[in-house]
């Protein structure tokens, strides 16, 4: 094994992959590379955080996208032999690492919860949910180097030790690519970060009109808190926006108190509210799977209750 | 006029899983379906041949009891089926489904234009369709929202973390799509007897180079209890405000 590799994207993602590969350096006596492919501001920052190396890949034209850059990594990557490569869970790394890990030959665990290292049997135990959340699922490597995805705010941020050095090497330029970009288009992020939210009203199919979402936001507001959404919301319906979309596929988040509306509470989306503090529901199936993953719940309609809800919550308030 | 290819799996439907005492997923009372992106890949594929002419191949890895998942491909739109199948296809790793593909695409299925859906509903590593993409060496679109055939090339509206992104790549090249992409059509009951006229082309382990070896080796797969104390409240009034009361008791409200 020759090195732990690190392809953040960006400064708060390489970061955090920084403390996962901190701990496996520690672990396996391993230098960190951090390779930087979208992000390339600061690069001398990234010795501070851990790494001992940073491999600049080229910057591309406007119109070509970073998954050009995926022979580079390769090349570089069966010249130098990483023992291990890290990417973040997000939507341009999944397709890296996927790509990357075909052109190796070797194994990705993909959205990596726990990344360890086994001395005893030398290979890199990890992690991962399977089966939308309802169980975990642990795994070897047979290959080298081991590779992984790991979602973002799995690990804290690296912190800055003063003093450490490290080596600056640029990366040759990609052969030319077959896809071009015609157009980027950015989203604009309308509602705070729901990651950061205390309290989280979260609409489900039980909404019947997009104007009823009014019930769920008054219902924040009276709460103080956010609101959000299950997946045929913002995908199907696109009642809210993807931001809001609490579940496997969308955020997780870890508020004091989740109050779902109309939410069946497949196991997909509670997946994404497993560490709320608190879970609470009204639903007017009483056979709704999100009354066995929650605290307490309402069977009944919501659109009777949640106006009685926000009564008592006004006059609990007023208290 | 594009000829087509959409991969799908055939898995367990995750809403019968149970969790056993010890942490064992007990699948002794599970169904199966086509994975619920798969749906979209397939559904794809058909309207862009009710677009755009050509022609539409489902292929699936998978274990012999697969059969009911070919014949739902082939009353999705799909005119032909490739099958490959073997007892020991359960619990593939995603790199051995993704070598198989490739095998069998290479040497008996010319296409264009490859579909996948974003990932599987049992694992959902997401890992099949790009590595599909590498192996044969063509180009990849991942997470596609939209999607267009326009001569030899294809326009795929994809979604990134800061947005969207349009993208342009000559065919054959693979795309992966998103759910939003489409709605999945139920088949008709004439769908149904129609799948069943059609090809299965089947294809055997024997017939297949040596992808025995996962890259990756599951050590165990253990349940997690996602369950909680679940009290009950009615809509009356009364304990409206017992609930609000419990809340304020747990310290979670304002």
């Amino acid at each position: 094994m020759a090195g732990i590799w690190i392809l953040g994207e960006n400064r708060e993602l390489t970061g955090e992959l920084l403390t996962a590969g901190g701990e496996l350096a520690a672990a396996t006596g391993e230098k960190i590379s951090v390779l930087l492919w979208k992000d390339r501001s600061g690069a001398e920052a990234y010795f501070a955080l851990g790494a001992d190396e940073i491999l600049v890949l080229p910057e591309l034209p406007e119109d070509v996208p970073p998954e050009a850059l995926i022979p580079v990594i390769t090349g570089e990557a069966k010249t130098s032999h990483p023992g291990l490569i890290l990417l973040p869970a997000t939507v341009r790394g999944r397709e890296m690492a996927a790509r990357v890990a075909a052109g190796l030959g070797t194994g990705l665990c993909s959205d990596a919860v726990a990344v360890r290292w086994n001395g005893e049997r030398k290979t890199f135990e990890m992690e991962r949910l399977a089966y939308g959340g309802m169980a975990v699922q642990k795994v070897v490597f047979r290959t080298a180097p081991a590779m992984a995805t790991i979602p973002p705010r799995t690990f804290a941020p690296a912190q800055a030790k003063e003093g450490r050095t490290g080596t600056v090497r640029e990366l040759p330029g990609p052969p030319p690519s077959p896809v071009t970009v015609v157009e980027r288009k950015k989203r604009e992020r309308t509602a705070r970060d729901l990651r950061e939210a205390r309290i989280i009203v979260c609409a489900g199919r039980g909404i019947e009109k997009q104007e009823d979402l009014r019930i769920a936001r008054e219902l924040a507001e009276a709460l103080g808190g956010e609101i959000a959404c299950t997946r045929p919301l913002s995908e199907e319906y696109h009642w809210l926006p993807e931001d809001l979309c609490i579940g496997l596929s969308g955020i997780s988040v870890k508020p004091e108190l989740y109050i779902g509306l109309g939410v069946s509470g497949q196991v997909q989306h509670i997946t994404g509210i497993r560490d709320a503090k608190v879970i609470a529901a009204v639903n007017k199936d009483e056979n709704a799977p999100i009354f066995q993953t929650a605290d307490l719940g309402i069977v009944g309609d919501l659109y009777g209750v949640v106006p009685n809800l926000i009564q008592e919550i006004r006059k609990a308030g007023g208290q | 006029m594009p000829q087509m290819i959409a991969c799908f799996k055939w898995v367990v439907d995750e809403a019968y899983i149970r969790v056993g005492a010890s942490g064992d997923l007990d699948m002794n009372a599970v169904d199966y379906k086509i994975s619920d992106y798969d749906k979209n890949a397939l559904e794809e594929a058909a309207r862009i041949r009710e677009q755009a002419g050509g022609s539409v191949t489902a292929v699936t890895v998978g274990v012999p009891e697969a059969t009911k998942g070919v014949k739902d491909a082939l009353s999705r739109g799909a005119e032909k089926a490739f099958f490959i199948q073997d007892p020991s296809f359960r619990d593939l790793d995603p790199s051995q489904t993704a070598r198989i593909l490739a095998a069998v695409i290479q040497s008996r299925i010319p296409y264009d234009l490859i579909l996948c859906g974003e990932g599987s509903s049992d694992l959902y590593a997401r890992q099949v369709g790009p590595q599909l993409a590498e192996l044969l060496g063509i180009p990849c679109l991942s997470f596609v929202q939209k999607l267009t055939v326009e001569g030899d090339r294809v326009v795929a509206e994809r979604r990134t973390d800061e947005g969207q992104e349009v993208c342009t790549a000559p065919m054959p090249v693979l795309v992966t799509v998103l759910p939003d992409i489409n709605t999945p059509r139920i088949p008709s009951v004439r769908d149904t007897l129609m799948a069943s006229k059609k090809e299965v082309v089947p294809v055997r382990k024997e017939d297949l180079p040596d992808i025995s070896s996962p890259f990756l080796e599951t050590v165990s797969m253990k349940g997690t209890s996602l369950k909680r104390s679940g009290t009950r409240f009615t809509e009356d009034p009364g304990d409206v405000k017992a609930f609000v009361d419990t809340l304020l008791q747990k310290g979670v409200l304002k």
